[in-house]
């Protein structure tokens, strides 16, 4: 993969998924997708280089007797705090839309909502769309 | 029906099968999650990773399928690890080599195959990784990447089976 390749951030905790994700994109030259299997891992991937983009698995979570999703990668991007443009395109996968995630996603400039089952072939599409490269 | 004729490298292929110790051995998660994810990501009924042995073709791993081996004559593997890369069949019915097959005409009716050879780096086909539906249809260029990258994690699993063994023998 040459160096002018666009590089992606995938977190995505199931292997097998994330895997054929960054190869696969890897061989039809979409890019070269970095791995994170946690959000600390994508975390410490984002203080290391800049990303053109990345695709982010979010789990709901009990905070303070409320369910909440964890939208802390994503506003640390929005707000400048890592080493990628603000502005760059984020896909977000999660379980269902439900009420609690449209709200946490509003307002955060979110390319695309990825939902349940997790295709690698959905993922890969968001990734060709960020890079403007979709195979025939 | 045509049957597959047999690869040029057969008595070296089927050693190297042999020498895996793979052979009717028991389920094993780590091919399982491979043919699993394919069944899903595809939406295919059948997704099997196959072992063709030198006259049958036994599923180390299957979706959607009792049994765990079929004839190798009448296989559409036998044909597939003949080939340089994926062979994809989108209609059995449209294609002479299979429209007559007994897997097509009875069950389980395939009509639509898809198979990655899982070649080692030696050079020898064992089996395969492939999908089979009963209705045509096609794959396009992210599918053939996406089914060519689960190929290419099964054959590392292979090879890392033959690694071990290796180091066992030395």
């Amino acid at each position: 993969m040459p160096d002018s390749a666009l590089h992606m951030l995938l977190v995505e905790p199931e292997t097998l998924l994330r895997r054929t994700v960054s190869l696969t994109a890897r061989s039809l030259g979409l890019g070269q997708v970095h791995e994170a299997a946690s959000i600390e891992a994508a975390r410490r991937l984002l203080e290391q280089r800049g990303f053109d983009g990345a695709v982010i698995a979010v789990d709901c979570v009990e905070h303070e007797g409320q369910r909440r999703y964890d939208m802390t990668l994503v506003e640390q991007v929005r707000q400048g705090l890592t080493l990628s443009a603000a502005e760059m395109p984020i896909a977000i996968m999660a379980e269902q839309a439900t009420p609690e995630l449209v709200k946490e996603l509003q307002g955060r400039h979110i390319s695309r909502l990825i939902l349940k089952p997790f295709r690698a072939k959905v993922l890969l599409e968001a990734i060709a769309d960020f890079s403007g490269k979709r195979p025939h | 029906m045509q049957a597959a004729s047999l690869p040029a490298n057969e008595a070296e292929r089927l050693a190297a099968l042999y020498a895996l110790l793979i052979l009717d051995t028991p389920p094993d998660q780590r091919f399982d999650k491979i043919v699993e994810f394919a069944a899903s990501e595809f939406e295919v009924p059948i997704a099997l990773l196959t072992l063709v042995d030198r006259e049958r073709q036994w599923f180390k791993a299957r979706v959607g399928l009792a049994v765990c081996e079929t004839g190798r004559d009448i296989s559409f593997c036998g044909h597939a690890i003949l080939a340089q890369d994926i062979m994809v069949v989108p209609d059995a019915l449209e294609d002479p080599r299979f429209a007559d097959n007994p897997l097509v005409t009875g069950e389980p009716g395939i009509r639509f195959y898809a198979g990655a050879p899982l070649t080692l780096p030696s050079g020898a086909a064992l089996g395969t990784l492939c999908l089979i539906d009963r209705r045509p249809r096609t794959l396009d260029a992210m599918e053939l990447g996406i089914l060519s990258t689960l190929r290419d994690l099964a054959v590392l699993e292979l090879s890392g089976r033959e690694a071990a063994k290796e180091d066992a023998d030395a």
